[in-house]
């Protein structure tokens, strides 16, 4: 049969891509594999009491991150805090009032291109609004660059769950005399709460481990500070410094924060996820 | 119908459409339609899918207005007050023309809110008054014996047709004057099915109902004037007797016999 | 108590239907109104009484909100709150309103703070790199040497570094990308699918800084052993080639900094074209198994055609990320200013040399020189950006007709 000669062929051709469609798999996820256990080596390594209880320490000597993460939890909380009621409004606006009209449409294309803006540019853009205006570094713009990437994740996430609640939904809250910011309110948002914790969530991983932003708006700081007002240290900014000097006190303290802040962001995403698994109500 | 004819009746006019036609962006979806909507009586929309029934119904309660581009010419008036005036205010319109969906549409709270939750956007009752009125409520929906033991459990664990029973309570809680039934039992098996159209049975006698329906039995059993629509027009309004025995025109008659749609 | 007197009032105007949907819930409930006599008497016996002989009224009538309120005003005087005063319901109609309007406001202030909040980023880093746009002009993109101490300063080096890097990033990452999303959506056991597909998208998750000290710490020194000799002594003796595998075996330079930016992208690309995957409708799939297909002509020809809009998208928001990545960058790439022909040789990226100098910058016009840097890098991410756009719209378009 002649047939068989061409289908001996293809069957051949799809052994060639099936193994290479397998091959691809094994070496991506490999790679991936051997960096998280790597982090995981290298950090219970440098891990010990420590690390919590003490600040960070002069070249050459042992110490801790205590200073670093509560920065980091400073500035994240407040980089939330700022972002999420702007993002959450904007996208509000996108999701509801704003439907079909060209101002959304700009807007959310304006959203797409700032959450894509490399956050390098987002800590130039703070130091030239706000640290050098200052005069000084400082935790609050630290705090400001990060808000700055917190809100597009927020408009983007907003948008999308406030879309997923049926339309039925919001007539049906119509049909009953509600107002619109009451059918918004009270019922949109509970449909949609689990995505917008979800979102919320999202962006809290994004921040925390974000490094670029910090380094010239709250620059470092070698002691504990919670002086807004003053250079804040961060994990993240730390770990760079760290893992780049010589010294191996400091670069034991670097994969220990990388591995705290791998852990923290992974439980931020898992949370999400199982949250985030039901997204909207009905 | 002659006013004459109607007052014999005892029928009153409780919405009155006069001329209307609507518009989704450039193309028609209504031309010109005149009927009668009568006080404590179930009148039924029926015609094939595309007809404009739905879009008649949406006017009424004018929820076309949350999308841009939909527009209505022409006069609808309820108790004689044009509702398509630019003064009217929605929230309360909507208040008194209530609507029943065709999915069931249970916000995402509890049972006992769904039904609360519209209730207060109007009046301010004590915590004892309000739960008689949502029991009241329940009771007219027929859902109060099955669903008084969970009442903070959420809305959305109801099965479908005990979610569009509460849908109807939840409207007949704020006590409209007419309720808007878009095809409500389409989604609904036919136990619900039967439960539905008989509570729409009990309602007539304290609402005006306007049923949209796709099922024409549904409409001989639960209307007493049925609307034949048929490419965005009116054909044919009458009684329902009348109109499936009888009608008048030719393309009734061929619908109702199954003969297009 | 509600006077009879005033319910006459209301037949003799003619409002008997209205009156009469009002008392109903009134009568039912048993309430009492008093008569000319003073004495009280059910509501239902009164309406009994002194309408059920004229309950029709026929027509069209009109209700004004006037009446409204009157009747209102029964069920009020009644003792039961059966509806609110129209005085009451006028109130709350005139909140909504107001908190209608105040939250649009609201909202659509927030979303023009997202517009100024671009526009602010663009303005300020012109305004920052003004300096060096008047000092070297155009010849700033095309200037090779950055020198500090002679103050002349050029991109070309960084922006040379950051698309290669990028384009090396891209070569690596999207065909393993789309394997890896191919493997688990039609060749995976099933079991393995669901953990394996989590798994990739937390890893998408994770703080490029990661990948940064991974890979300086761990992937530089082992290309330097293993990988970089092997490839010196393959292609150094081949023309053309041995230009690209040059010089000593460093460990960091472009080539690192590519595969270690591949590798952070990996995730990115796979799942994105995972989630793409599997809105391909199975009945598609099926047809094709249907007819023969063998898993790889499914895959080249069904697949990957009805996914193509949301891979390319998914690729352009990886290439995005990859030009605008710092931290994965900055440790493996070896910061220097120079374009060599030789993929180990070190390099920089635009992201790298504003992360390793900014601090450091002595004088207006290196810190403007590095404003002018982040500017271009704005540019260059905004295009592929809005690129990926035009494609994403135009295949879109395509898909319509």
């Amino acid at each position: 049969m002649r047939g068989m000669k061409i289908y001996e062929a293809r069957r051949h051709r799809n052994k060639i891509a099936v193994v290479l469609y397998y091959s691809a798999a094994v070496f991506g996820i490999t790679w991936l594999v051997l960096i998280l256990f790597t982090l995981l080596r290298e950090g219970v390594g440098g891990l010990s009491l420590s690390v919590f209880t003490q600040n960070t320490p002069p070249p050459g000597s042992a110490g801790g991150l205590l200073n670093a993460i509560v920065g980091s939890l400073i500035m994240t909380g407040l980089g939330v805090a700022f972002g999420t009621p702007i993002g959450l409004l904007a996208g509000t606006y996108l999701a509801e009032y704003g439907r079909g009209t060209y101002l959304a449409a700009t807007v959310r294309f304006i959203n797409d291109i700032l959450l894509s803006a490399p956050s390098i540019i987002v800590g130039l853009f703070v130091y030239e609004i706000m640290v050098a205006p200052m005069g000084h570094f400082s935790g609050i713009a630290g705090a400001v660059a990060l808000a700055v990437i917190v809100v597009p994740v927020v408009v983007r996430t907003t948008e999308d769950m406030l879309r997923l609640v049926p339309g039925g939904l919001r007539e049906a809250g119509t049909a009953l005399g509600m107002p619109r910011v009451l059918v918004i309110s009270r019922v949109a948002y509970r449909a949609a709460k689990a995505g917008l914790i979800t979102g919320m969530l999202l962006a809290v991983a994004r921040i925390s481990g974000e490094t670029a932003p910090l380094l010239f708006t709250a620059l470092n700081n070698q002691f504990f500070n919670a002086n807004l007002n003053e250079p804040m240290p961060s994990l993240s900014v730390v770990i760079y410094q760290f893992a780049l000097s010589p010294y191996r006190d400091w670069q034991k303290l670097a994969w220990a924060g990388a591995l705290l802040i791998t852990f923290a962001v992974l439980a931020l995403s898992i949370v999400a996820r199982l949250l985030g698994s039901r997204k909207v109500a009905q | 119908m002659s006013l004459a004819n109607a007052v014999k009746l005892d029928l009153r006019t409780k919405i009155a459409v006069k001329n209307l036609s609507f518009f989704y962006g450039d193309s028609i979806a209504l031309k010109s339609v005149n009927m009668p909507v009568y006080t404590n009586k179930v009148t039924a929309l029926i015609g094939p899918s595309g007809c404009g029934k739905s879009t008649l119904l949406r006017v009424m309660n004018r929820m076309y207005d949350l999308y841009p581009r939909q527009r209505a010419e022409g006069e609808v008036l309820l108790d004689g007050e044009n509702i398509l005036d630019a003064k009217q205010d929605l929230n309360l319109l909507r208040a008194r023309v209530g609507m029943v969906f065709q999915k069931p549409t249970p916000f995402p709270m509890s049972i006992y809110e769904n039904i609360a939750f519209g209730i207060r956007l109007y009046e301010k009752l004590p915590k004892i008054e309000l739960d008689g009125r949502v029991e009241t409520a329940l009771k007219g929906a027929a859902l109060w014996e099955e669903v008084r033991d969970k009442l903070n459990a959420s809305g959305l664990s109801l099965s479908g047709g005990q979610q569009q029973r509460l849908c109807i309570a939840r409207t007949v809680a704020i006590q409209p004057e007419v309720i808007l039934f878009d095809e409500p039992a389409s989604a609904l098996d036919p136990i619900s099915t039967a439960k539905v159209e008989e509570l729409i049975d009990e309602l007539k006698a304290n609402y005006t109902i306007v049923i949209v329906t796709h099922n024409m039995q549904q409409a001989a059993r639960v209307s007493e004037y049925t609307a034949f629509m048929y490419l965005g027009e009116l054909v044919e309004f009458g009684g329902t007797s009348h109109m499936f025995t009888s009608p008048d025109q030719q393309q009734t008659q061929n619908y109702i016999t199954g003969r297009f749609g | 108590m509600l006077s009879f007197k005033k319910l006459e009032h209301f037949r003799t105007q003619n409002r008997y239907p209205l009156l009469l949907k009002m008392l109903s819930p009134l009568e039912k409930s048993g309430a009492k109104a008093k008569d000319e006599s003073g004495s009280a008497n059910s509501i239902g016996a009164f309406t009994a009484l002194k309408y059920h002989d004229r309950l029709w009224f026929g027509g069209e009538f009109l209700v004004q909100a006037l009446e409204q309120m009157t009747l209102a005003d029964i069920a009020m005087e009644s003792g039961r709150v059966a509806y609110i005063s129209a005085g009451q319901r006028a109130r709350v109609l005139r909140s909504f309103k107001f908190r209608d309007a105040s939250f649009h406001g609201l909202t659509l202030a927030a979303a023009l703070a997202v517009l100024i909040l671009l526009g602010g980023v663009i303005v300020s880093l012109f305004i920052g790199a003004l300096p060096a746009i008047k000092a070297f002009g155009f010849g700033f993109l095309v200037t090779e040497s950055w020198n500090p101490v002679t103050n002349r300063f050029g991109a070309m080096a960084p922006v040379y570094g950051t698309l290669i890097t990028s384009a090396i990033a891209m070569l690596v990452a999207v065909p393993i990308g789309l394997g890896i999303a191919v493997f688990l959506t039609e060749l995976c056991p099933p079991k393995l699918r669901r953990p394996l597909g989590i798994a990739i998208e937390l890893l998408a998750g994770i703080p490029s800084i990661i990948y940064g000290i991974w890979g300086l710490f761990v992937f530089a020194p082992f290309l330097q052993q293993y990988v970089q000799p092997t490839l010196i002594g393959a292609f150094g003796s081949i023309p053309g080639l041995s230009m690209l595998f040059a010089g000593p075996p460093y460990g960091i330079g472009i080539l690192t900094a590519g595969i270690v930016l591949a590798i952070m992208v990996l995730p990115y690309i796979s799942s994105i074209s995972r989630d793409v995957f599997e809105a391909v409708p199975p009945v598609l799939k099926e047809a094709a198994y249907g007819v023969g297909c063998t898993t790889s002509e499914v895959v080249r020809k069904v697949v990957i055609p009805y996914a193509r809009a949301g891979v390319v998208g998914g690729v352009m928001l990886a290439l995005g990320r990859a030009l605008g990545e710092t931290m994965a960058v900055t440790f493996v790439i070896g910061n220097a200013h120079r374009i060599s022909g030789s993929l180990f040789a070190p390099g920089t990226t635009i992201s790298a040399t504003i992360a390793n100098e900014f601090t450091e910058a002595v004088g207006d016009l290196y810190t403007s020189s590095l404003i002018e840097l982040g500017l271009i890098l704005f540019v260059i991410t905004f295009i592929v950006l809005a690129a990926a756009r035009y494609m994403l719209m135009r295949i879109e378009r395509k898909a319509q007709v």
